[in-house]
């Protein structure tokens, strides 16, 4: 493979790059930040279940815990490299900081497909995983979860192998665990809310009231719903939401120009977030192309579906009139697209803060985990919105005291936050 | 007046007639009830009362022989004017009786005679001989009842005194046995026994060398009847040297298997259906066990059996004739409905079906993993019911229906439906149907056609005809006349045009199609006022898309859904059958927790009982509602909580509907529905000899088998022989794992996304882009006509450096999905195998193919795909950035006018990729005007292309502001079939108003044009023009399908307009 071909770490790496260089970092700090400080790289035999044996690979990372114990997901992939692996640990330990929660940026993974392997096969590979990380992993060390081909089935069966092994009933060792055996209540809104609290801020900074607001959001998933309940609790209109249309194979867009009905429009939508169009159109919804959410004639663009939706192309139909773009989705605005918003005076809530509501309920859940009690729905939703709006003023703090984009200022805080820990315990 | 008065005379004559002839018979019936006297005083008797019984009784006499003694009327004459019927005993002809008239008399029917009257001398004659056997029967029985006495105090011979009986009672049967006795010590080499064959002049040496010797010369025949005086030697050598108990055990069976020749000869004479079932049912009520016949006959009744109700094709018949015992079939015989001449069979359906649940149930003894497969009670209507169906009627000639045009076919089809309909049913087919309503009671039914010739051809015809499903609701009247209406429809499909289209194109058209039927109970349960069973689905014995690299085609495939399994036997394009294989359970295809609930099957069919409709409910709704009451519905359906999927629990009392989703995952855990298919299926193929597929229905406590066929190949997915000789440079890939069955025709254009470069590519913004020139490239090329060759796993998310980033919609035009997995160092990277959208590639007949270029023996022509010209550029001016790494080949143009064949034999496991003639360039004659084009599938780019000749021609350039006019996509390329439309593309300068005009008129045209083609085709569109209208300025700027105009590959074709031009040639 050529050198120049495309290398997610690298990428990762080039990005934190450019922001030590803006917090001017020594070349140690730069040095230790740009690579884990701790990666596994191991062997998993399982038990076939027609008698033999197969060998598996099996990865963990873990960029950086100064702050606390490493945490991020477990991928199964029948192609899973080391570098895709550390760029996302990598990515984690920024979320995390950027949210100011007491973790740090892990991510592992098995390559497999596990479609080629039965339940008990996975069972084989989970526990093998474990068995050979135990001593390096746990809930004061490195807290796994679930990811791309995992599930809350897998993170069970990993620690039950780690209580197993450890001789003791650990519930903070991993997180995704379903309600009543360990999860957190809140889970499912978490994401979505996150969202609109950070928009409510956004909002609030920029001087305008939300009920004088409209908004079209881009997708209708867990993410989407979520954030268009709590929008339209605190005064917002959403105008517009896209979905993905599984028989003609095309998305739409559905628009209500007095505001959408969300219970209304949910009972007429399939569990994948699919719009029953005939029936919408009963309702009193036009249908529009799927691409025609981000034209509309709104305060708020919530692309909350798919990476890479605003670009030098899109960019220019959005209406003049938005002053709001966040980030539900993970990378949903190209760096070319960012630059022309920026100018645009476009407000960009980005990804990294913005749909880290997910992440902050997962350190809710262990914490919970730790000390064996669960909060109560309200108790963590509540807790949320505290930790979403610190992290948001601290961020819009510094945007506008170091004339930064958002983006950049939450990089900047989080690089700052690690590295400084870093620093004060004397590593570097 | 006069002719009324003598057609009068005439009627009473014939009835005096009448009169005499059944006084006649009753004379002769008293003198053979008459215990009290003997056979002469009978004989003079009838003698006697057989001239009142004729027409001339003053000039009649009678004169009857049995065993060589002659008796007649006193001073008989013999004359010329005579008739004359045998009598026969025991199958033998005994004798005869004749009837003479002393003068010539006017001519009758049969000479003189009346036809009455030869009933009437055929009558008595049979009456004569049976009580000629009555009485020697009694007599045998008392001799028998004397011997038995006699023979207390004797040890041994008791073979002697059946003999000596027999000697007395039946010659013929004695004879016979010492002939069978004389050969038996014969062939064990007793000398004595070949001395006295030699000398008995039946056979002698020389005969033998004769024989022997290859002499071209026939074998001179001899007179071969067995003389009685030869017996008693014969038996005394036999008791020489065979003990008694065996002289016994063969005189014995012997004499078994002389009393069971009537079902011998009953079979192999080509007797009707009621007299064969006759001969059955003596035969079941005579001897309950079969072994009582000799292996031989046994084999040959069966055969003969199998042959008359089931097939006649060797293959099936070698496989039945093992498993399918007399008594079999007169069991089945309890629910066949035919007619008195029947002839027919069952049909290619019943015969599969039949066949296999024996072999279940056999193999059940040896196999305790088969457990119980039940049948649902089934009635069969012989094949020949239909042509009585038509004779009744009139309808005749509607068998000639095939020979008409296919538009004529298509057209005058709903006719024939009707006229079926609105029918009548003979009175035995009704009373047959009748009979079969009583005993199925108010069970739903489905009423299924069973032809002869989806027993010939195989299950690729089957699904060409109708099945109905029936409620089967209501009074009595109300259900046969509905059970009625669905037979009268299934006949009538036998005429539809697809059925003809598939025969004609296969040289079927001439052979004699007859449809049984079969009306068989839906296996289910009543739940509310539906019917339907807990689970139903297809069975493959071999796996034709395998998701993993660790199933075997032999693992097998199960589709299977809740209610109705109409869901799983067809493709549908919004819902999806759980399939799994059965042979590798655990290997599921769907694993996430979104790919399990994305690929759920989401409807259910069932039978509305109240309605007397087939339904479609929503699957959740009707869990969420009857769940309780659908048996085994825990086994069905998983709860979703907190993103995950679980069994259903006696615990959860209230279920959210929204959170029910049909996973079977309680079945598949409890493995012995697992194991009972897997079982079903390797027995059914390793019995049958053949893969098979099945259908089968499940209500909650049984499996029931429905259907059972050889595996069909139906859509271009048969086996493909691969030739072993093709040139070298014209092979553009070969494949040798994990291939499926199939051909794949006519690929214009191949899209290759070259690995290496694919994974140098810099960025993700690149990669990203690739995955949408791909999208871009699936709306452009024409449709199930390209292919997509692209590194490692295709629909990659994450790292999308592993494979290209597309979503289903984004390739759901291609013919073939192919994976390369080029080795990278020393390890091949594992394909995907299409799991991101695997079950989204089955519905939609996509194929996937993988290759392995860098393993031995593959050959992967990397020069062609990358060396030919690379119309990217041309095709998307803006993504020409990305043309080293995406190539778009447009082959007929690479490889001077060849296409693409991928031909894939998944018994070899190889498949190869050969640039060769396009299927559609066949020499093919036009008329003039165009209108007889003649039907073929090649045809369909031809007649389209003519048809857009003529409309350009006939298009007023001035009025409509038409300035050119173009054909583009499958009419011009020579491969548009008959489900396509005609692409046009009109150059236009006109005003608004003209543009109006020019759309309404290209409208009515495009209505019409859909309409032709429904009647060739049978496909329907709204409109078969595709028509898109540009502007110079569309030209100038190159945008849509103006690009097209002069393009460089695949550029619309001008076709002249108006009278601006002369006509060109059509073709």
């Amino acid at each position: 493979m050529s050198a120049s071909s495309f290398n997610p770490f690298h990428m990762a790496q080039s990005q934190f790059d450019k922001i030590a260089h803006m917090l001017e970092l020594d070349s140690a700090v730069r040095e230790f930040l740009r690579n884990p400080v701790r990666e596994y790289s191991f062997l998993i035999p399982v038990r076939m279940d027609d008698g033999s044996v197969q060998v598996f690979r099996g990865f963990r990372v873990q960029h950086n815990d100064s702050r606390g114990p490493s945490k991020g997901g477990i991928r199964f992939h029948p192609q899973e490299t080391l570098d895709t692996v550390r760029a996302l640990a990598m990515w984690m330990t920024w979320k995390c900081a950027t949210v100011d929660i007491p973790l740090g940026g892990g991510k592992g993974g098995v390559i497999c497909d596990p479609h080629n392997l039965s339940a008990r096969e996975q069972e084989g590979v989970c526990r093998g995983w474990v068995r050979q990380l135990a001593r390096n992993v746990g809930p004061y060390q490195d807290v796994p979860a679930p990811d791309v081909m995992t599930s809350a089935q897998h993170m069970l069966w990993m620690l039950d192998e780690y209580e197993k092994i450890s001789g003791e009933k650990a519930p903070g060792f991993i997180t995704g665990k379903p309600v009543g055996m360990g999860g957190s209540l809140g889970r499912t809104e978490a994401t979505g809310f996150g969202v609109i609290f950070t928009v409510r801020e956004a909002l609030k900074e920029l001087g305008i009231r939300p009920s004088d607001t409209t908004a079209s959001v881009q997708g209708f998933g867990n993410v989407s719903q979520y954030a268009i309940r709590l929008l339209t609790q605190i005064g917002g209109t959403v105008i517009c939401v896209s979905c993905w249309d599984q028989k003609d194979q095309t998305s739409y867009a559905f628009r209500k120009k007095t505001g959408l009905d969300l219970d209304e429009l949910l009972g007429i939508t399939d569990r994948f977030g699919g719009i029953d169009k005939g029936k919408a159109k009963d309702l009193g919804y036009e249908v529009l192309p799927g691409d025609e959410w981000i034209s509309q004639e709104v305060d708020i663009l919530i692309p909350a579906a798919l990476e890479h939706q605003v670009t030098g192309d899109t960019v220019k139909k959005i209406s003049p009139k938005v002053r709001i773009i966040a980030e539900g989705a993970n990378g949903p605005t190209t760096p070319e697209a960012d630059q022309i918003l920026f100018d645009r005076n476009v407000f960009v809530i980005p990804d990294l803060l913005c749909n880290a509501g997910g992440v902050t309920c997962s350190y809710f859940e262990q914490v919970q985990s730790n000390m064996n009690y669960f909060w109560e729905k309200d108790e963590v939703l509540g807790k949320l919105d505290v930790k979403m709006t610190t992290a948001y003023l601290a961020v819009s703090d510094l945007a506008q005291r170091r004339k930064q984009n958002m983006r950049n200022a939450a990089y900047l805080i989080a690089v700052d936050r690690v590295a400084r820990a870093c620093r004060d315990r004397g590593w570097v | 007046m006069n002719d009324s008065q003598e057609s009068f005379d005439q009627m009473l004559a014939a009835l005096r007639e009448r009169a005499k002839e059944l006084n006649c018979l009753y004379a002769v019936e008293e003198l053979l009830g008459n215990p009290k006297i003997g056979l002469e005083d009978v004989i003079d008797g009838i003698l006697a009362a057989i001239p009142p019984g004729w027409q001339y009784p003053d000039h009649c006499e009678a004169k009857i022989i049995i065993d060589g003694t002659e008796y007649a009327s006193p001073g008989f004459v013999e004359t010329l004017w005579f008739q004359s019927a045998d009598i026969v005993a025991q199958d033998q002809t005994i004798g005869r009786i004749r009837v003479y008239y002393t003068q010539q008399m006017p001519v009758a029917d049969d000479g003189p005679f009346l036809k009455e009257e030869t009933r009437l001398i055929k009558t008595i004659a049979d009456r004569i001989g049976h009580y000629i056997h009555h009485t020697r029967m009694r007599q045998v029985y008392h001799e028998w009842e004397a011997a038995k006495k006699d023979r207390r105090g004797k040890d041994h011979g008791d073979w002697r005194t059946i003999l000596d009986l027999l000697i007395h009672t039946d010659k013929n049967l004695y004879t016979r046995m010492s002939h069978k006795m004389l050969n038996q010590l014969c062939w064990s080499g007793i000398r004595e026994a070949e001395e006295l064959l030699e000398r008995s002049d039946l056979y002698r040496k020389s005969d033998a060398e004769e024989l022997m010797s290859d002499s071209n010369r026939p074998y001179q025949k001899r007179s071969y009847s067995f003389p009685m005086e030869l017996g008693e030697e014969t038996f005394r050598i036999a008791a020489e040297h065979l003990s008694d108990e065996d002289i016994m055990g063969r005189i014995q069976k012997w004499m078994q298997e002389d009393k069971l020749g009537f079902l011998v000869r009953a079979v192999e004479r080509n007797l009707s259906l009621p007299e064969v079932a006759d001969a059955i049912r003596r035969y079941h009520h005579i001897s309950s066990k079969e072994d009582e016949l000799s292996k031989p006959s046994r084999a040959g009744v069966r055969v003969s059996l199998i042959r008359r109700f089931l097939s006649d094709q060797l293959q099936y018949i070698r496989i039945a004739k093992e498993y399918l015992g007399i008594k079999d079939f007169y069991d089945l015989l309890q629910y066949i409905i035919f007619a008195a001449e029947s002839h027919g069979r069952l049909g290619g359906k019943s015969a599969g079906l039949y066949l296999a649940s024996q072999i279940l149930k056999r193999e059940a003894l040896n196999n305790p993993d088969l457990g119980t497969v039940k049948t649902p009670k089934t009635w069969h209507v012989t094949s020949d019911m239909q042509l009585n169906f038509m004779h009744y009627n009139n309808l005749d000639e509607i068998v000639e229906q095939k020979y008409k045009e296919i538009s004529q076919v298509r057209f005058e089809y709903p006719y024939i439906v009707h006229t079926c309909k609105n029918s009548r049913f003979p009175p035995e087919l009704t009373q047959g149907l009748s009979v079969a309503l009583d005993d199925m009671g108010e069970r739903p039914l489905i009423v299924r056609s069973s032809s002869v010739l989806e027993d010939r051809v195989g299950a690729a015809f089957s699904g060409k005809y109708k099945s109905l499903f029936l409620a089967n609701q209501g009074s009595k009247q109300d259900r046969l006349a509905a059970l009625q209406d669905a037979i009268a429809e299934v006949y009538a499909s036998m005429f539809g045009p697809d059925p003809i289209e598939y025969r004609s194109e296969r040289g079927l058209l001439d052979f004699a199609e007859e449809m049984g039927i079969m009306i068989q109970e839906v296996v289910g349960t009543k739940i509310g006022k539906y019917f339907l069973p807990s689970f139903a689905g297809v069975a493959f014995s071999r796996n034709e898309f395998r998701w993993s690299p660790r199933i075997q085609r032999e693992d097998g495939l199960i589709r299977m859904v809740p209610g109705l399994g109409t869901r799983a036997v067809d493709r549908l394009s919004d819902d999806y059958p759980i399939m799994f294989s059965p042979g590798q359970p655990g290997l599921r295809v769907n694993v996430s927790v979104d790919e399990i609930l994305r690929y759920s099957p989401r409807w259910v069919d069932v039978i509305n009982l109240e309605t007397n409709d087939f339904e479609t409910v929503d699957a959740a709704e009707l869990f969420a509602q009857s769940g309780d009451h659908i048996p085994g519905a825990s086994q069905i359906v998983s709860v979703l909580e907190n993103e995950q999927v679980r069994r259903l629990s006696l615990a959860d009392t209230e279920v959210n509907k929204n959170d029910l989703v049909v996973t079977f995952a309680g079945l598949m855990e409890n493995k012995k529905f697992v194991k009972q298919m897997h079982a079903i299926l390797q027995t059914l193929e390793e019995k049958m000899g053949n893969p098979v597929d099945i259908e089968f229905a499940h209500d909650g406590s049984d499996l029931y088998l429905l259907q059972c066929r050889p595996q069909s190949h139906a859509d271009n997915s048969a086996p493909v022989p691969i030739p072993k000789d093709l040139p070298e440079e014209r092979v553009i890939f070969t494949a040798n794992r994990f291939v499926s069955n199939g051909l794949v025709p006519d690929i214009s254009h191949i899209v290759y996304v070259d690995p290496e470069r694919y994974s140098a590519l810099p960025n993700r913004e690149l990669l990203g882009e690739v995955g949408r020139v791909v999208s871009k490239l699936n709306k452009m090329l024409p449709k199930r006509q390209f292919i997509l060759m692209g590194p490692g796993r295709w629909g990659s998310r994450g790292d999308i450096k592993l494979g290209v980033n597309v979503t289903y919609s984004d390739i759901n035009n291609t013919a073939v999905l192919i994976e390369i997995a080029r080795k990278q160092g020393n390890y091949t990277p594992d394909l995907s195998f299409g799991t991101h959208f695997f079950q989204d590639l089955v519905e939609a007949r996509i194929r996937y193919l993988p290759l392995y270029p860098d393993e031995r023996g593959n050959v992967f022509n990397e020069r062609f795909l990358t060396h030919s010209a690379n119309i990217l550029g041309h095709l998307l001016p803006e993504h020409s950035g990305l043309e080293d790494t995406v190539r778009v080949i447009d082959v007929t143009q690479s490889a001077h006018g060849s296409v693409l064949r991928i031909l894939m034999n998944a018994d070899l496991d190889e498949a190869v990729g050969v640039l060769s003639r396009p299927s559609s360039e066949r020499p093919i004659v036009l008329d003039s005007d165009g209108s007889a084009v003649p039907m073929a599938s090649h045809t369909h780019w031809h007649w389209r292309l003519h048809m857009a000749e003529r409309l350009a021609r006939q298009i007023d350039p001035e009025r409509f502001g038409v300035k050119g006019f173009y054909v583009f996509g499958s009419t011009k390329n020579g491969t548009a079939g008959p489900g396509s439309d005609i692409d046009l593309l009109v150059h236009f300068v006109g005003t608004q108003e003209q543009r109006e005009q020019l759309e309404h008129w290209l409208r009515g045209w495009s209505l019409c044009l859909d309409e032709l083609n429904y009647l060739r085709t049978g496909y329907r569109h709204d409109g078969l023009l595709d028509v898109h209208i540009v502007t110079d300025e569309d030209i100038r700027r190159k945008t849509s399908y103006a690009v097209k105009i002069g393009a460089v590959t695949d550029a619309a074709r001008e076709l002249p307009i108006g009278g601006r031009a002369e006509s060109p040639p059509t073709s």
